[in-house]
């Protein structure tokens, strides 16, 4: 039995609830949604929405493709340019359903609009995969989940979390702050010191996320003691900034998004730091480094990178001491971290310097196999669901718009049990011991894949793999 | 005048100025609006990586779908960009020896192609670009020799055995997308159905008219019918995907390699 929920959280639960809507359909969200997807089009996604071909030379890139035929990109694709082809072409407007311009009409149209926008984990694979560099994951992240999420249809537990990170209301919420003071105490007791928090003027802004701390402490305090090791002038902040930044995104609330980048953006600045040093490899990074600046129209004052692209660095300058490791161990290439965020050799360099028994994947750099969880997936699953419900003192069934929603979880995670499973196979293949990469959702995706195919690996954060064997001097 | 030579004036000398004004309208609509929805973003700095690595991307960003689709969808890569692109239409526009006539007529440097010995003839038992075949002599002679450098390969590289392989590629895609449209794959549109009739239409009409050995009249019906389909498609392009060959393919190509690879750094 959960305990008491704290008034924030049964405040944002509230506002969560006022728009999240599972049933029914409601005209005029629709209509709002419908004019939100048209500002959202610019020129490159016009390309995506005029130059495909329709040739399906992209469905076998993507993971729910083999769920199901009819996830592959172009399928889930189509449904976005339905829409634009219905308010924006004159062929659409005329013809309607006849040349495919379409807009959600019913309960039943909703419904399929929510299921394909969370078949995409926005791999990126179809992008590279297409003949003509259409980015299908745009079309179906970008813009067809502002309808799904407009007109109601937003997976509760991801709109919470959204809402919590906007006001910053996890800070008040023990539960989910205990990962992180704990994380905090043992990194002092690893390095034998207090750490530098808050400090002004470092070097280095070493930012965890709330979500760094629960899903690998080890990471976190990886980094701490590679940055010790190699003398590093570093920060890193005494509260959590964000859970998992900007998760706004994740359900297509683009003004939760925006406020979240301005604050972490002046809060640095304000810091003085040069770098901005990033754990989670997933799509934290491709927003921090590449698409924060389009969104707030300015460049930052300070460099992102990944605690990869760094450890690299101090690697070839000999600043970072490594005991070699001959376990036989892999890369995973999280697809926001690679594909998305363009840090394909920097894991393969810095592995092959500091694992003797490297073995690579087939498949990997932009061609890697995505794990299934992205886009929101990796956290709806039940059971997920009732650890979160647990930290914030609720019910699971208050993180449900009902049983509708309940049974779209559920089906949801079968389906990326399915997905998952070509991930496994390849793991299996190369005979690794340990996979090490650098997102939350693929080290829960592959643990989770893992455990489901009798496959028995050990999953972590490249920062916790690297902490675990550099030599530091006390 | 005659019906066939009606026919054959109104697609050889005047639909053509037709057509070529809806394709430049389509042109100015379709690159107006991407201009109508541009806006310099402030991007990131790049990642720095070096010119050998953005020369290798390049090439890969080109080449990587095609390595992908022969691994994972043989059948569209047989009938989709062997038969009916790189053996079929591609040569057959751009190489054929009427055709080189044709693009020389209009744009007279493209008569480099023939100099250079890189035309390929109608047929491959015969160079002859035949008296039957309407085109002005280009030499004193009432015809004209497609001397090339391909030597034994024109035992493939000819109008006829290309013609037939883009008709089984579209025949080939046709089928595809009949089974798709069976299984409710929404990348089926009616848009295909225009563009493979077009196409059809144009390998078929230039394919009998090739090989017609019969009365001039009919002859010149069979070679109007081809015109005009070519003339039809050249107005449809910019509406349809054949889009793709003038732009989408280029732009979609370069800016991906752009944003992922010179940007990004992947
Ligand atoms: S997105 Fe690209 S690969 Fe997919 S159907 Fe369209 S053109 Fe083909
Ligand atoms: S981005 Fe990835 S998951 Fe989404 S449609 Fe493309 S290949 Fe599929």
């Amino acid at each position: 039995m959960a305990s008491r929920p704290s008034p924030v959280v049964e405040e944002i639960l509230k506002t969560v609830k006022q728009r999240v809507k599972w049933s029914g359909y409601d005209k005029q969200a629709v209509e709002k949604a419908v004019s939100k997807f048209v500002a959202a089009i610019d020129v490159v996604r016009l390309h995506y929405l005029e130059n495909c071909v329709g040739c399906a030379a992209c469905a076998p890139a993507c993971p729910y493709y083999y769920v199901d035929e009819h996830y592959s990109p172009v399928n889930k694709a189509e449904y976005s340019r339905g829409v634009y082809r219905k308010k924006l072409t004159f062929a659409g407007r005329i013809l309607g359903p006849l040349v495919g311009a379409w807009i959600p009409k019913n309960e039943k149209d909703l419904d399929r609009v929510v299921e394909l926008v969370y078949r995409c984990t926005n791999c990126g694979h179809c992008y590279y995969a297409c003949p003509f560099g259409i980015d299908s994951g745009s079309l179906v992240q970008g813009l067809l989940k502002i309808i799904a999420t407009y007109s109601g249809r937003a997976p509760t537990i991801i709109d919470v979390f959204a809402e919590l990170e906007y006001r910053e209301a996890y800070l008040e919420i023990e539960g989910l702050m205990m990962p992180w003071n704990m994380v905090l105490k043992k990194a002092e007791e690893a390095i034998g010191k207090s750490l530098p928090l808050d400090k002004k003027g470092a070097e280095v802004l070493l930012l965890p996320w709330l979500t760094d701390a629960m899903f690998y402490p080890g990471g976190v305090i990886g980094a701490i003691k590679a940055f010790e090791a190699a003398g590093l002038d570093y920060t890193l902040p005494s509260r959590p900034w964000a859970v998992r930044p900007p998760i706004g995104v994740v359900v297509g609330r683009m003004e939760l998004a925006k406020a979240t980048l301005e604050r972490i953006v002046r809060r640095a600045e304000e810091l003085g730091v040069k770098r901005v040093v990033l754990l989670d490899g997933g799509f934290p990074y491709p927003w921090m480094r590449w698409e924060m600046p389009k969104l707030l129209g300015r460049r930052p004052n300070f460099q992102v990178v990944h605690f990869v692209e760094i450890a690299l660095e101090l690697v070839k300058q000999g600043r970072l001491p490594i005991e070699p490791d001959d376990t036989p161990v892999t890369w995973h290439d999280p697809c926001q971290l690679g594909r998305r965020g363009g840090v394909t050799e920097e894991p393969y360099e810095l592995l092959r310097r500091v694992a003797r028994n490297f073995r690579p994947l087939k498949h990997r750099g932009v061609h890697s196999i995505c794990c299934g969880g992205g886009g929101g997936i990796g956290c709806m699953n039940p059971e997920m669901i009732a650890e979160m419900a647990k930290l914030m003192g609720l019910e699971p069934d208050a993180l449900y718009d009902g049983e509708k929603e309940k049974k779209f979880i559920e089906e949801t995670t079968k389906a990326w049990s399915i997905a998952v499973k070509r991930k496994i196979d390849e793991i299996r293949e190369s005979g690794a011991k340990i996979v090490v990469t650098a997102c939350p959702v693929c080290i829960h995706s592959i643990s989770g894949g893992a455990k489901l195919y009798n496959l028995p690996v050990d999953v972590k954060h490249i920062a916790e793999y690297i902490g675990e064997r550099v030599k530091l001097k006390r | 005048m005659g019906l066939s030579e009606a026919l054959y004036n109104f697609a050889v000398y005047q639909f053509f100025w037709i057509a070529l004004a809806l394709f430049a309208f389509g042109v100015v609509y379709r690159i107006g609006r991407m201009f109508a929805l541009w806006k310099r973003p402030v991007k990131a700095p790049r990642r720095a990586r070096g010119g050998g690595y953005l020369v290798k991307t390049f090439i890969e960003t080109f080449l990587d779908p095609i390595i992908f689709s022969l691994k994972k969808k043989p059948h569209d890569f047989t009938f989709g960009l062997l038969l009916l692109h790189l053996f079929g239409v591609l040569p057959i526009i751009f190489l054929m020896g009427e055709h080189v006539i044709v693009w020389s007529y209009y744009f007279p440097p493209y008569w480099l192609v023939a100099k250079w010995g890189l035309w390929i003839p109608e047929s491959m038992i015969s160079g002859t670009l035949t008296v039957t075949t309407p085109v002005p002599p280009v030499g004193e002679m009432s015809y004209k020799f497609v001397s090339n450098i391909w030597g034994p390969l024109n035992i493939i590289l000819n109008g006829d055995v290309l013609a037939i392989l883009a008709l089984i590629g579209v025949g080939g895609k046709i089928g595809m997308k009949l089974l798709e449209a069976a299984k409710r794959e929404k990348n089926v549109r009616l848009g295909d159905i225009i563009d493979y009739t077009l196409l059809l239409g144009i390998l078929l009409a230039g394919y009998l008219a090739a090989r017609f050995r019969g009365d001039v009249i009919i002859y010149r019906e069979l070679l109007a019918l081809h015109v005009l389909f070519a003339e039809l498609l050249l107005a449809w392009l910019p509406f349809s995907k054949y889009w793709h060959f003038v732009f989408g393919y280029w732009y979609g190509k370069i800016h991906e390699w752009w944003d992922t690879r010179y940007q990004r750094g992947a």
